[in-house]
């Protein structure tokens, strides 16, 4: 994914198309051919071509390989895959060549869906979505490496889709931070990993998503701001999961309560859970207090046992 | 010597299955909270047993909360006023004092009552206010998604959890001192033999113990 740079996918130019075309017809030879959801001429026309895996140019600029296939399958089932492709490109694509003028196309995503009329009802909020992405690490970075950073260069618009309760969360997990990892390449060194100070790291990562500790809890409603941080402003609190803070214990918890729900049926999910986070009920005040008196009481209880044995001799010996 | 049947057949089962699921959970509780520490159960094996046990314990509750509305039994549990007060400080007075001095029990157990004041508002705050708001949390941590985003101000979960977890304490300190206690009757397996058979010995000849 890091040779994918989407976002110049519209910037081409004359010599790139020579490459394209080559690659374009190495590309026909036993390319299977399917349609996407949304069974419009429209989108058949684009895909005839776009449809091809090895749909591809080298940016003379940047001299890295953009990928223009689009994978139908991924399409249909995305969260566009209702759309037409000239719903969100400009009609004049469907010329061939495309026009030139065309390839500094702008996408708004926020101008799209804010516009929807369902907008406000949403879960999410495109239009704080924004204010947060303006936030993000990604957006205040002056590393060159996030230069152009955009929605798409984590949502592929041609294949992002919300997961929904009742997928299994381990894949759910394992797709999220495969975005993250697809550029954080760092991460998955185990020499140069920053997460080495964190217990259980291989398990951390099987079970909560990146994001769960690299973005703060949201206030506004929305389960997942998308203001990441920076490694250093995230959270290192394992008190934060592990206890009593309420926002992130119940993004956790409740998220996999609802799938143990979707996908077990009532009686399965009174029986078995993966909802229960380790040490969610952890309270070291209450811990302490409840095993000091417990402790307390035991003593008591053995003074009056000795007490009562005392006493039980002493009427013995009175008796005799 | 008197012998007194005292325990019907139904309550006795109640009590042993409700004992077995009261340790169960205690351990099981234990092994969730204290995961990783030495002698305790794995993980999802102790979710598995604990919400078992849990279930069956929210049966067993609502079984004994019906045997006492259709039987009997339930009658040990009205809290006569007349005289409540003075029962209750020479019952206290007694395990306080007057035991180490090998005085008389204050109480004799009877059909018409056989718990003494202290035990009678002891099973009383454990089976009709503990219990329920232990059985009541539990259920609410396993269907949380039904519950309000914050309870008072607070996070649901964390206040299912912490009343969860505050309510099991004081369970297991309710079963310490029951432990306890019941090796203060007339000798100290009397009252245990009388939740094994159901009858209730009451002899001020006894001598053993």
């Amino acid at each position: 994914m890091s040779d994918r740079n989407i976002d110049s996918r519209l910037k081409w130019t004359a010599p790139a198309l020579a490459a394209g075309w080559f690659l374009i017809l190495s590309g026909l030879v036993g390319t299977h051919v399917a349609c996407a959801g949304s069974e419009t001429a429209d989108n058949k026309a684009c895909l005839r071509c776009h449809q091809m895996t090895t749909l591809a140019y080298r940016d003379p600029e940047t001299g890295k390989i953009v990928d223009l296939s689009i994978d139908p399958k991924a399409l249909s089932h995305s969260a566009h895959g209702e759309l037409a492709c000239s719903d969100c490109h400009a009609p004049d694509f469907e010329r061939y060549p495309h026009p030139q003028r065309l390839k500094n196309e702008s996408l708004s995503c926020v101008r799209c869906h804010e516009g929807q009329d369902d907008a406000a009802e949403r879960l999410y909020r495109f239009q704080t979505i924004d204010e947060e992405f303006e936030h993000s690490v990604h957006a205040t970075s002056d590393d060159p490496k996030v230069a152009g950073f955009s929605c798409h260069s984590c949502h592929d618009p041609h294949a992002f889709r919300n997961s929904q309760v009742g997928e299994d969360i381990a894949q759910i997990v394992r797709a999220d931070n495969a975005i993250c990892l697809s550029c954080h390449t760092k991460v998955q060194d185990p020499l140069r990993d920053p997460h080495t100070w964190l217990p259980n790291r291989e398990k951390h990562q099987e079970s909560v998503r990146c994001l769960d500790c690299h973005t703060p809890v949201s206030e506004d409603g929305q389960t997942v701001s998308h203001q990441i941080l920076a490694g250093n402003d995230s959270n290192r609190d394992c008190v934060n999961c592990h206890s009593k803070k309420p926002q992130l214990l119940n993004r956790l918890y409740q998220y996999r309560s609802e799938t143990d729900l979707a996908n077990q049926g009532w009686v399965s999910k009174a029986l078995f859970n993966e909802a229960y986070v380790v040490g969610m009920s952890r309270s070291p005040l209450i811990d302490r207090l409840a095993l000091a008196i417990i402790g307390i009481t035991l003593l008591v209880l053995g003074a009056h046992g000795y007490g009562r044995y005392r006493a039980h001799r002493r009427s013995k010996e009175d008796q005799a | 010597m008197s012998q007194l049947y005292l325990y019907a057949r139904w309550v006795r089962i109640w009590h042993w299955i409700n004992a077995l699921l009261f340790l169960t959970l205690m351990y099981s509780g234990a092994s969730m909270h204290f995961n990783g520490a030495v002698l305790l159960l794995d993980f999802q094996t102790a979710i598995t047993v604990h919400n078992t046990a849990g279930i069956l314990l929210t049966i067993g509750w609502i079984g004994f909360v019906i045997g006492n509305l259709i039987s009997t039994n339930g009658r040990h549990y009205h809290v006569q006023l007349k005289g409540f007060i003075g029962r209750l400080i020479a019952q206290s007075l007694y395990y306080g004092y007057g035991i180490f001095k090998n005085a008389p029990h204050p109480f004799h157990p009877s059909a018409e009552a056989k718990l003494n004041t202290l035990q009678q508002i002891t099973y009383i705050g454990v089976m009709y206010l503990l219990m329920p708001l232990l059985i009541i949390s539990g259920w609410a941590f396993l269907f949380s998604v039904y519950l309000p985003e914050t309870l008072l101000g607070i996070g649901s979960v964390w206040v299912v959890a912490m009343s969860h977890l505050t309510i099991a304490y004081l369970l297991v300190l309710f079963l310490l001192v029951h432990l306890y206690i019941i090796t203060t009757g007339e000798t100290v397996m009397t009252n245990m033999r009388a939740m094994l058979t159901g009858w209730h010995r009451d002899s001020h000849q006894e001598t053993e113990g």
